[in-house]
């Protein structure tokens, strides 16, 4: 489309924003001694500047191998086989040791699911945040220890020059996840990929996280992608929501679509699985909410066509033969499902 | 913080571990009989008289607690009485034996501590490649050779079929080498030395490998990564302090087994060190220099217990309130 509408500014002819980071048919196997493990299994999506990308999917459907993916720390023996990651515009798996490093936690940052696991036990929370301001701006550690301060104190951590001297045993898990979030912000980044990060904590401490994220990411005009699997939490943080299966995306729209006209049949049996504000669950009645029958394929042999067909109340023998490829629906709305239009790879 | 009142309770514990071995011992040593009548008792000429006086002479003739509280006194003051056979004071003795076996011993376990560090970091970091089998291999090889055939096998090469380093004593009897005492002295070390730093590398890397295998997985080191530190700083900095951790009770250990098996070290190198000195003393059954080594051997090791426990609470904070 040679269109002459281009604006200087804005060089995309497209009136859609620029994607901050771009995942493209993104493929991350674990290479076991039993055979490939598919993970991840061409998974596409993408993340708006200042936006909240909420991913959400059963466990075990890829969701943290491909965050992971996007910093390029996979764990071994998992590697990333296929796909692009295009952050700013550059592919991040074309990039060098040396300047991936210096991406991770400036640029992009992460918040982890564990807050008891994921700091550092034996250094104390001042040592283990400045170290990393240290390092990328080349801050001296009074600077350093300065701004970690601030920090500590804006994601509410009261009295933060004394837990600079606490050690993670010496914190709550409300806190330390606090702490892990100031850890993910230090540098300013554009973008932050929680996963998870409320899920090890206490009900009433996840909605006072959720809130802090919500603010922070407001306030720093940040991307973020928020891994859960959790309805809840994205349907009050997202604006755009993809869900995955079993190593692939089912869906994504933005928040109010998948809500109100979810299309892909697994997003529509997440939704009716959740809990809802406006009926009353007694203790008995809550085990009565319906759920997915089933559990989801071994990535070790995917089953041939649909990953989900064996679960799948709509699915016809074709699903058994054909991979549904997402496509768009609607402008921003794309479902892979071969009864929604989707064009399929035959097996 | 209660880290003065933790070592000042270790210290405590440490004083009380050395009290009761002293009283273990004492009993022990008061169960083979009058020393006098066993020394002597072979002798022609022995009259219960001469029995009598001589056990007076050396303070045999009080009851059991006058003479373990006479002795405490005595060994409180580093005064451990005289050898029967040296004829020599057993503290004069015992330091000087006792330097020269610390003299391998340290410097030994220093090495292998440093050299185990290296190879565990190069095996963790690439984990399952054949490199780390190797290291696995070689390590559970080195650890179940027993340390006196490394011993023999070492002087067969490097004595006997090369002949350049020497293969018992701790100095040469005639001409020094390069006429220093210091290199000489150095020169001879090198065998004894490569004995144990094979033995004590082996163990300690088995030990620190898995450890660090261990740590390497956990959340803050992929969260270290994700924060863009570099690779070195995520390996020694985060994951090697930590994995040191379990490693650090095992080196009080490791100096323990290490001074049980001195008497064999020192034999294999003739060296004169307490290990060979010991042999000596029960085989002559020179009682103040046996009591005299024990004491000082159970005081090496509470000592060494007491150093890895305050090491201990340097590197884990979270003890520090335990
Ligand atoms: N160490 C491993 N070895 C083999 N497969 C693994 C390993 N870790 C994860 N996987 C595979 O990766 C899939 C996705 O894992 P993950 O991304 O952690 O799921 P999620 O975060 O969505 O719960 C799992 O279903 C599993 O099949
Ligand atoms: S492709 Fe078939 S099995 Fe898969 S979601 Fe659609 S209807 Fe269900
Ligand atoms: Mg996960």
């Amino acid at each position: 489309m040679l269109s002459t509408l281009a604006s200087a500014a804005d060089p995309t002819p497209m009136a859609a924003p620029k994607p901050l980071i771009e995942v493209q048919d993104l493929k991350v196997h674990f290479f076991t001694r039993d055979g490939v493990v598919r993970a991840v299994d061409g998974v596409d999506y993408g993340v708006n500047p200042g936006e909240t990308l909420g991913i959400v999917g059963e466990s075990g459907s890829g969701k943290t191998v491909s965050s992971l993916a996007m910093l390029r720390l996979v764990p071994p023996p998992a590697r990333t086989v296929g796909g692009r990651i295009l952050f700013e515009g550059e592919d991040l798996l074309t990039r060098t040791p040396k300047q991936m490093a210096a991406l991770r936690g400036r640029r992009i940052a992460m918040i982890f699911q564990n807050p008891a696991t994921s700091l550092n036990p034996i250094y104390s929370i001042g040592a283990q945040l400045s170290e990393i301001l240290v390092w990328h701006e080349k801050a001296s550690r009074r600077q350093a220890e300065e701004r970690v301060a601030e920090l500590l104190n804006l994601v509410g951590i009261t009295d933060p020059l004394t837990r600079l001297r606490q050690f993670p045993h010496e914190l709550s898990g409300g806190m330390k996840q606090r702490v892990g979030i100031a850890r993910a912000l230090l540098c300013n980044p554009a973008l932050v990929l929680a996963d998870e990060p409320t899920t090890a904590l206490d009900v009433t401490i996840q909605a006072q996280i959720l809130e802090l994220l919500a603010d922070l990411q407001a306030r720093f005009h940040m991307s973020m992608v928020l891994v859960t699997h959790d309805m809840g939490v994205v349907a009050r943080m997202a604006n755009r929501i993809t869900v995955m299966y079993a190593g692939r995306v089912c869906e994504t729209a933005d928040a109010a679509t998948i809500f109100s006209a979810p299309q892909h049949p697994y997003t529509r049996a997440l939704l009716e699985s959740m809990p809802r504000i406006d009926q009353s669950y007694s203790r008995g009645a809550r085990q009565k909410l319906p759920t997915i029958a089933g559990r989801p394929p071994n990535l070790l042999n995917p089953p041939a066509g649909c990953r989900f067909h064996d679960r799948c109340p709509e699915a016809i023998a074709d699903c058994r033969r054909i991979l549904p490829v997402e496509t768009a629906i609607a402008p921003g709305h794309t479902v892979s499902c071969i009864r929604r239009g989707s064009p399929g790879i035959a097996a | 913080m209660g880290t003065a009142r933790y070592i000042a309770r270790r210290l405590i514990f440490s004083a009380c571990l050395i009290l009761g071995v002293s009283v273990i011992l004492f009993a022990m040593i008061n169960a083979i009989g009058n020393p006098i009548e066993i020394l002597l008792a072979e002798r022609p000429g022995m009259t219960d008289e001469v029995i009598e006086s001589v056990s007076r002479y050396y303070g045999l003739d009080g009851s059991v607690t006058d003479r373990y509280f006479t002795w405490l006194w005595a060994i409180l003051r580093f005064d451990f009485g005289t050898s029967i056979i040296y004829n020599q004071p057993v503290s004069e003795m015992l330091v000087t034996y006792g330097l020269e076996t610390l003299k391998i011993q340290i410097p030994a376990i220093l090495i292998a501590l440093v050299v185990s560090v290296l190879i565990s970091v190069m095996a963790a970091t690439r984990q399952y490649s054949r490199l780390d089998f190797g290291v696995i291999a070689g390590a559970m090889l080195g650890h179940s050779l027993p340390g006196f055939f490394i011993g023999i096998l070492l002087i067969l090469v490097f004595s006997y079929w090369l002949g350049i380093l020497p293969s018992y004593g701790a100095y040469s009897t005639r001409n020094m080498l390069m006429n220093s005492t210091l290199i000489d002295g150095l020169w001879h070390m090198v065998l004894p030395v490569g004995m144990l730093v094979f033995f004590n590398t082996a163990t300690l890397t088995l030990l620190m490998r898995s450890s660090l295998v261990e740590v390497l997985r956990q959340d803050f080191i992929t969260a270290a990564r994700a924060s863009g530190l570099p690779e070195r700083r995520v390996v020694f900095g985060h994951a090697l302090r930590n994995a040191f951790i379990p490693v650090l009770t095992y080196l009080g250990i490791l100096f323990g087994v290490m001074l049980g098996t001195a008497p064999v070290t020192e034999t294999v190198f003739t060296w004169p060190g307490l290990g060979a000195l010991y042999i000596m003393a029960i085989q002559q059954l020179d009682y103040p220099l046996i009591m005299g080594e024990t004491m000082i051997i159970t005081f090496m090791l509470v000592g060494a217990t007491l150093l890895t426990d305050i090491a201990y609470v340097a590197i884990d904070p979270r003890i520090r309130l335990a």
